[in-house]
Order: C-alpha cells, then sequence, then structure tokens
C-alpha cells in the first residue's frame, strides 16, 4: 500500500471522526428511520378552476415535503382515479403503490370555493381526517394549509403554523437592492422597496406590522422601517456610522441594535417610541449582530472579544452575565434566536474554510451542523414555530432563498429571482 | 469496532496536534523574516537572483498567513531570513562588486556600461505629489478578519496625512470594506474598524479629525468580484474620498 493511499485513508478517518454526526444525518436519511410515504392524490374538480385544484394540491405537498418527515410519493404512478369518492376509496391500489397515507380532495367553485380534504390511513383503511373549507378562493391555499397542519400534528404530534408566514429578504441584481417579501414557500413575491444604494439586513417588528432595514440611501448606513400597512418608510436610527442589524423586543416597541457612534460597533436597545437609547455592551472590539430572546431577557449576539468572532449571550436584566456561547471554530457569527426559546442558529466557517449553518441547542449546548460542501451559507432564520430554517445558499450558482428543517435531512430552494438573494428573515405568526 | 475508536481517538490526537501547532500566526518569525529582508536589500543588484528568490518567498508567507496555514508560514519565514541573511552577508562581503553592479561604482576603467536609476530624480509623480490637489487617493489594505493598518500602508496614510496639512479646507470620507467572506453585519462592523483605524492614525499624523467623516460598506461594494485570495486582499480595504 503507497504511502500516498494511508495518508488519504488516515485524512479520510480523521474527517469521519469530526463528522460524526453529519454522518448521523445521512443514516437517518438513508432509512434507520423510515419515512412516511403520502399519496397526495390530485383533486377532483366538481365545476372549478383546475389550476387553482393543482395549485392546491402542490401546496399540500411543499408543506409535508419541507418538514423531512414525509416521502411525497409520485402522482404518476397512482392507480385510483381522483373521481373516486371518499367512501369508495379502495385502499388496496394505494397499498400498492406503497403509500402510508393518502390525501384526497374536491374542490368546487371559481370565486366562492368549496374545499373538501380527507386523510386517509391506508393501511387500516380508514379516514383519519375529513375537513370542508368554503372561502374565497384567494383563501383556498390557507385552508389547504390548514389541513396539512392538522395532518402533520395527527402524525407527528408536533404544531407547525410555518406554512402561514413569510420572509423578507434583499434580492441584489447588478447595482440595484430590492426588499422582497414573499410566501414561506417563495411565492407571491412583492417588492416593498428598491434603490441602487444598499438595502441591508431587514427584520420584522414584533407585531410582524413593519419590516427593520438598514440603507446608505443618505450615505450612512442609517435604519428604517417599512410600514407593510401605509407603505411608508420611516427613519429609525441615523447616528454617524453604523445603525444596523434591528432585532425586535416582544414588547414590539424596544429593538436591539448596533451602532458604531461611540467609535466602536456596540450593542443597545432603543425605544423606538420614546428614542430612549442604552448601551449593551462595552468592548474595545466588535460587537454586532444581537438577536433578542423570545422572552426579551435576554440577548445573543457576535463579538470579536476573545479575538475572532464568537457567539455570546447576555443577560438584560444584568449586563455583566454574558457567557461565550461556541468554542470550536475560529469564526462564527449571524446568531438568531429560535421563537421557542429553545435554540440558536448561527453561520461558521469550518476546516475547510466554507461557511456553514450551524444550530446550538441551549438546554444541552449540543451543537448541530445543518449544511455541509454545500456552497456558502448564511443568514438563518427560523419559522415562527422554530420548526424550519431558511437561509440564503449559492450552492447551485447564484444564492438563493433555501428552506431546511431543524435537523437539515430535507433542504430545497424555495425562491430564486433575477438577483441574488441575501438575509433573509422570517416573519412572526400570521401576517396578512 | 473499539479498534476503530482507538483509531479514531488516535487520529483526533494526531490532529489536535497539528491544530495546535498551526494555533498562531508566527509573529516572531514574521518579524525576523521581515527585517532580514529589508537589511538584504543593498544585495538587491548583485545577488539579484537570491533577492527575488527571498521576494518571492516572503510573499508566498504573508499568503500563507493569510490562509491561516501557518506552520506554512513559519518555514516560509525562517527560509527568507535564512536567504536575506545570506544576501547581506554577500553584500558585506563583496561591497566593491554591489556597487558596480547596482550602478553606484565609476564604471571607467573595467569597460562596463555605467547605468544609472534616474526616475528617482524626475520630478515627484503629479499623481503622487501631496502638494498636488488632484494627487491620487491610494488604496489601504488589511489582512482577513483584521482591522489594524499593515506596515508596508502606512506610508500611504503619511502621504494622505501630507495632502491633508497642504489642503486645510478639505474634507475627506474614508470608506472601509470587507470581502466577501463572513456575514454581512459583522463585515459592517470590520469595514467600519478599519476606517477607523485609518482615521485615527491620520488624527495622530496631526489632521483634525472633524476633517474626517467614516462610512463602511461591509462586503456591499468589492472591486473584484472574484471568489480567490487575490480578489479578497483587493476587497479588503479603505478608500480615501473627497467630501468637498
Amino acid at each position: 500500500m503507497s504511502v500516498h493511499f494511508r495518508l488519504i485513508t488516515l485524512t479520510a478517518v480523521i474527517f469521519a471522526c469530526f463528522n460524526l454526526f453529519a454522518q448521523l444525518q445521512v443514516e437517518v436519511k438513508d432509512g434507520a428511520v423510515a419515512e412516511y410515504n403520502m399519496a397526495v392524490s390530485p383533486m377532483h374538480v366538481l365545476d372549478g378552476d383546475a389550476a387553482r385544484a393543482s395549485e392546491i394540491s402542490a401546496a399540500i405537498e411543499k408543506v409535508l415535503d419541507i418538514t423531512g418527515y414525509f416521502k411525497i410519493l409520485d402522482k404518476r404512478s397512482f392507480l385510483e382515479k381522483p373521481e373516486v369518492a371518499f367512501k369508495d376509496v379502495n385502499f388496496k391500489s394505494w397499498l400498492n403503490v406503497g403509500a402510508n397515507g393518502l390525501i384526497k380532495g374536491t374542490i368546487k367553485g371559481k370565486d366562492d370555493v368549496e374545499l373538501e380534504l380527507a386523510f386517509f390511513d391506508v393501511a387500516k383503511g380508514k379516514a383519519l381526517i375529513q375537513k370542508k373549507y368554503s372561502s374565497k378562493a384567494a383563501l383556498a391555499k390557507k385552508s389547504a394549509y390548514r389541513f396539512a397542519a392538522e395532518v402533520i400534528k395527527l402524525l407527528t404530534g408536533e404544531e407547525m403554523n410555518f406554512m402561514f408566514s413569510k420572509i423578507v429578504f434583499v434580492e441584489k441584481t447588478g447595482e440595484k437592492y430590492s426588499l422582497v417579501v414573499t410566501n414561506f414557500d417563495g411565492s407571491g413575491r412583492k417588492e416593498l422597496y428598491s434603490t441602487s444604494k444598499t438595502i441591508l439586513l431587514p427584520e420584522w417588528s414584533a407585531d410582524g406590522q413593519k419590516i427593520f432595514f438598514t440603507s446608505h440611501e443618505k450615505n450612512n448606513p442609517n435604519l428604517y422601517s417599512y410600514d407593510l400597512k401605509t407603505s411608508q418608510i420611516k427613519t429609525v436610527s441615523a447616528y454617524d456610522g453604523l445603525n444596523v442589524s434591528a432585532s425586535a423586543y416582544p414588547d414590539n416597541k424596544t429593538i436591539a441594535l448596533c451602532l458604531s457612534k461611540d467609535g466602536n460597533s456596540e450593542i443597545y436597545s432603543l425605544d423606538t417610541m420614546t428614542n430612549e437609547l442604552k448601551r449593551l455592551t462595552v468592548n474595545s472590539e466588535i460587537d454586532a449582530a444581537p438577536s433578542v430572546s423570545p422572552k426579551g431577557d435576554e440577548i445573543v449576539f457576535v463579538s470579536g472579544r476573545s479575538g475572532n468572532p464568537q457567539i455570546y449571550r447576555m443577560s438584560l436584566s444584568d449586563l455583566n452575565k454574558v457567557e461565550r456561547l461556541t468554542e470550536q471554530g475560529n469564526y462564527n457569527q449571524d446568531p438568531e434566536y429560535s421563537p421557542d426559546g429553545t435554540k440558536v442558529a448561527f453561520s461558521g466557517r469550518d476546516e475547510k474554510y466554507q461557511f456553514d449553518l450551524f444550530i446550538i441547542d441551549l438546554a444541552s449546548r449540543q451543537i448541530s451542523r445543518l449544511t455541509q460542501n454545500q456552497g456558502k451559507n448564511e443568514s438563518p432564520t427560523f419559522s415562527p414555530d422554530s420548526k424550519i430554517i431558511g437561509f440564503s445558499s449559492n450552492r447551485s450558482g447564484k444564492s438563493k432563498l433555501f428552506l431546511s428543517n431543524v435537523s437539515g435531512t430535507k433542504q430545497i430552494a424555495v425562491y430564486s429571482g433575477e438577483g441574488e438573494v441575501q438575509m433573509p428573515s422570517w416573519s412572526p405568526a400570521e401576517t396578512n | 469496532m473499539k479498534q476503530f475508536f482507538n483509531f479514531c481517538a488516535i487520529a483526533v490526537f494526531v490532529f489536535t496536534v497539528l491544530c495546535s501547532c498551526a494555533g498562531n500566526p508566527p509573529k516572531d518569525e514574521r518579524e525576523l523574516a521581515e527585517k532580514a529582508f529589508a537589511d538584504a536589500e543593498g544585495g538587491k543588484d548583485c545577488d539579484r537572483e537570491n533577492y527575488l528568490a527571498a521576494e518571492e518567498l516572503l510573499r508566498q508567507a504573508r499568503e500563507e498567513v493569510n490562509n491561516k496555514n501557518y506552520d506554512k508560514a513559519k518555514e516560509l519565514f525562517n527560509a527568507v531570513k535564512e536567504k536575506s541573511d545570506a544576501i547581506a552577508k554577500y553584500y558585506r562581503e563583496h561591497p566593491d562588486e554591489c556597487m558596480k553592479k547596482d550602478g553606484k561604482g565609476n564604471g571607467e576603467d573595467d569597460g562596463t556600461i555605467k547605468e544609472e536609476n534616474i526616475t528617482s530624480t524626475e520630478a515627484a509623480d503629479p499623481s503622487a505629489d501631496p502638494k498636488n490637489p488632484e494627487m491620487d487617493f491610494q488604496v489601504v489594505h488589511f489582512e482577513y478578519n483584521q482591522y489594524a493598518v499593515l506596515e508596508e500602508d502606512l506610508p500611504k496614510i503619511d502621504l494622505m496625512a501630507q495632502w491633508m496639512m497642504n489642503f486645510p479646507e478639505r474634507v475627506v470620507r474614508i470608506e472601509g470594506h470587507a470581502d466577501e467572506r463572513g456575514s454581512n453585519d459583522y463585515n459592517l462592523s470590520l469595514g467600519e474598524k478599519r476606517a477607523l483605524e485609518v482615521k485615527n492614525k491620520l488624527i495622530q499624523a496631526g489632521i483634525d479629525g472633524e476633517r474626517i467623516k467614516i462610512v463602511s460598506y461591509g462586503e456591499e461594494l468589492p472591486v473584484d468580484p472574484a471568489s480567490n485570495e487575490e480578489a479578497w486582499f483587493k476587497n479588503r480595504r479603505a478608500e480615501f474620498k473627497r467630501e468637498n
């Protein structure tokens, strides 16, 4: 055996030792935990809109798929026609295509839509959920999401509401920056604002009615808010130097932000009603990127105080209570508190100098890896139910909006536009 | 299985040892190498081949520091030092030859052609003349994740200070930038730190801080959009701009 080969083997073993977690993920994905095979039959259209019908079944599939708990079966293999009534389902034909579960539906009406949906356990041969939704056509998709959430709850015990939320991000096309909002699945793109100056680090207000962002519009990185109801843009903070990285307190009026007005990047809290400012960090190195805990009792942030950027957490009732959360790696940034308060996601540079996403479980201090060997992955953001993580990734060339379940076993691109997707931020629950 | 774990343990140990060696930038080695190389300048022309080789080694060593390959960098710095010392020794031992080769000898008797470097005696380049109101401002560069001004860039700031002394009514803006690696928010802070560091150097040189504005663009305005060391180096920068 050549020395060269032995060296490769040794390297591979070292790599394997360092990546036990990642391998575990793959094992799970490769069948150690059996996936639940779900058949989503095409809708039966009764004098309705066929396009809407297929949109609805696709929406249900997408929601189930992104949770990572389901394998969505290929429609082309289905033996039974969509017209077959709920009471006449031939479960054997669904067993034959390998389905554990079956979702069927009928859709009636064009403007006022009546949607009937049923979920069947194929092995048991019976319907476990059967629902009828009546609404204006525009809300039919939302009805389908409600149904999907019920199916998920029944089969996994988990309450999920990510499907009702939105994501804001910056789309950079050449020199143009656009502030863009889409539904969680990248659909319904709406451009709120665009400029050839910058748009940076958008973040939602606690009530989901406003979006904070930074722009060099006036040649200084000032913080603005965009009101989703009135489309008005207001200046929130315009001190000399940085006014960036807003993160909302649950009181819906206070934000944490990073300012450099005192000669260095420091974290402050700002009451947006009274403009009262309070300095939270005092350190000669960079303190930046605060993310407020869901209770508003602490922040996580990045600091260069140990020589390179690491993630810290600080109590807001006792500013001396500061704790370092990351020990491994020398470039950990972009922390984001999960809305359920149990996790912190961050981006870090790994041993191959690639930027990947990691999650800290705050109770156990275990750090798990979300992405690996897939380009540059940045700006993690949690769905309001803390079940899904949105981020930007250039793994397939241009930077796109990706979603991943928390274990990282399911990752899909949901938005790819003309430009590069950057700095996504997930809304709080239910915004309209 | 147990064997595998033992092997793992050994492998991790080996890796840890490797890591611990690669832990810190080789500061002392670098300092010694840079100084030795500077001292070897007298041998630039008479021992040209070795001088160029030392120069190349030094360039590689700096690059390895940027890449955080500190072991390799240390090795290279040591090689630079060794080579530079040899050049300096040669220079000291063969002063006549070196004088001739670098054109400082009289060259009358030995039939060689006398060659002089005349650019230095020409009028100063107006684009780099601090008396010229339209002087070109030079770009200051930084190492990865660092905001300290590199020693080789201090003259650029001195030049800027002279220009600002000569034109006391002028106000400048320093724009700080980062390369694309790292998060946008941290890079904004890093760009700010870089601009501030350059501002402080100007203040130390006697310029009124009121005449210096700073703004960070983070990683937003790269001069080279490529994703490689060369581009990243170009993009980690502070630029002077005229405010009035």
